[in-house]
């Protein structure tokens, strides 16, 4: 239907658009700058690790625009953590240390199997994802989850064990965690292979 | 199948595009490297020539080689390379990328503190702390003065800015 005139008219305007090609200038940094939480890393692909986000942090969490935070403490967050992801729909999951424990209870224990089995469950299962697994400083709890989620990506020990120290700061980690992540046994997942994260399905 | 990450490996960036840092990868490392990151492109910020192992291995996998020599940030032309290594960056066509050094600490420390400023906003405590994670404690301070200071003037096709990139209308920094 269209004339020859307005053919070549399109034309035209398709190599103005070619040749003017929308450019972007890379100089500074944004005026506007994001606070990551501490120990903040990227674990894989929309699934990251850190310790306890406060407000400073909510923007930069904004941006990664979760659905699913994973709370692996006894202990409620911080009311703000919990108005925030009320705020913004987040699933907040707590995956309490040791539910049987009750008051003797105390930070230092390691995870039990079965909070480190629930927090992995909702980690293989892509529909909760984005996703943030946190405590309170971001090394030895996250780092057990980490550490058996690396094992079921079938990574041997000595990186799994490198990376989990990373996180530990000057202290160093624990020999306890490490064992726990050694004699965890990956079995005890179950993967839904239609609904895993597809860096995790089975090659 | 037991898969060998190369030393200090982590995602930088795992969104709609995927950047990776590491050491020096090794022969013990390909299968990971293969199976597990399909990637497109291999930036090396280095002073090392390339090995024939690695070079045979990338061949193989078809990835490009993009060797930015490096020594420290006190070289004196520190600055077109790391603008190198940014304009790779902000190409969504070389994705997926892995950024390695020899040991994935300072070299790589300073290309990834360079991104998180310029192209993600992160604060200048934020990129301290990573790079404090991944050089193992030792503060180097050389590299840390050297990120704050670091600013360039790049003009890059708007199309090709991978989505992680900081979008701000009217800002007059990183869009």
């Amino acid at each position: 239907m269209a004339e020859p005139d307005e053919d070549d008219d399109h034309i035209y305007v398709n190599e103005e658009t070619e040749l003017g090609t929308q450019r972007v200038r890379v100089a500074h940094a944004p005026a506007r700058r994001i606070v990551p939480p501490l120990n903040f890393c990227p674990v894989e692909r929309y699934l990251y690790r850190s310790g306890q986000p406060s407000p400073v942090n909510f923007p930069f969490l904004l941006d990664l625009r979760l659905k699913t935070i994973i709370w692996l403490a006894n202990e409620e967050p911080q009311d703000t953590l919990l108005e925030f992801c009320d705020a913004h729909s987040i699933q907040l999951q707590f995956a309490t240390i040791n539910p049987d424990g009750g008051e003797d209870d105390n930070p230092w224990d390691g995870l039990t199997e079965h909070s480190i089995i629930a927090a992995l469950q909702t980690i293989v299962n892509a529909d909760n994802y984005p996703l943030l697994v946190c405590c309170g400083m971001g090394r030895h709890r996250t780092g057990t989850v980490i550490g058996c989620l690396r094992r079921i990506m079938g990574w041997n020990l000595a990186s799994v064990s490198e990376e989990y120290r990373r996180f530990t700061g000057s202290r160093g980690g624990r020999i306890l965690v490490e064992l726990l992540i050694e004699a965890f046994d990956t079995r005890l997942v179950a993967i839904d292979q239609e609904r895993a994260p597809r860096w995790l399905a089975r090659t | 199948m037991v898969y060998i990450p190369p030393l200090n490996f982590a995602p930088v960036v795992s969104t709609a595009v995927s950047l990776y840092r590491s050491g020096y990868p090794m022969p013990l490392n390909y299968p990971f490297i293969a199976d597990r990151l399909h990637l497109k492109t291999v930036i090396y910020v280095g002073d090392k020539d390339i090995s024939d192992d690695y070079k045979n291995f990338l061949d193989a996998q078809d990835i490009n080689y993009e060797f930015v020599y490096v020594k420290s940030c006190r070289d004196a032309n520190i600055n077109e390379q790391m603008d190198q290594v940014l304009l790779k960056v902000l190409d969504k066509k070389n994705y997926p990328i892995l950024i390695h050094s020899n040991k994935g600490k300072h070299r790589v420390g300073v290309v990834v503190g360079i991104i998180r400023k310029l192209l993600q906003g992160w604060s200048t405590t934020g990129i301290y702390q990573e790079y404090g994670i991944f050089s193992g404690g030792l503060k180097g301070e050389v590299d840390l003065e050297f990120i704050t200071m670091f600013d360039t003037e790049l003009v890059v096709r708007k199309d090709g800015v991978p989505d992680f990139v900081k979008a701000r209308e009217g800002d007059d920094g990183a869009y």
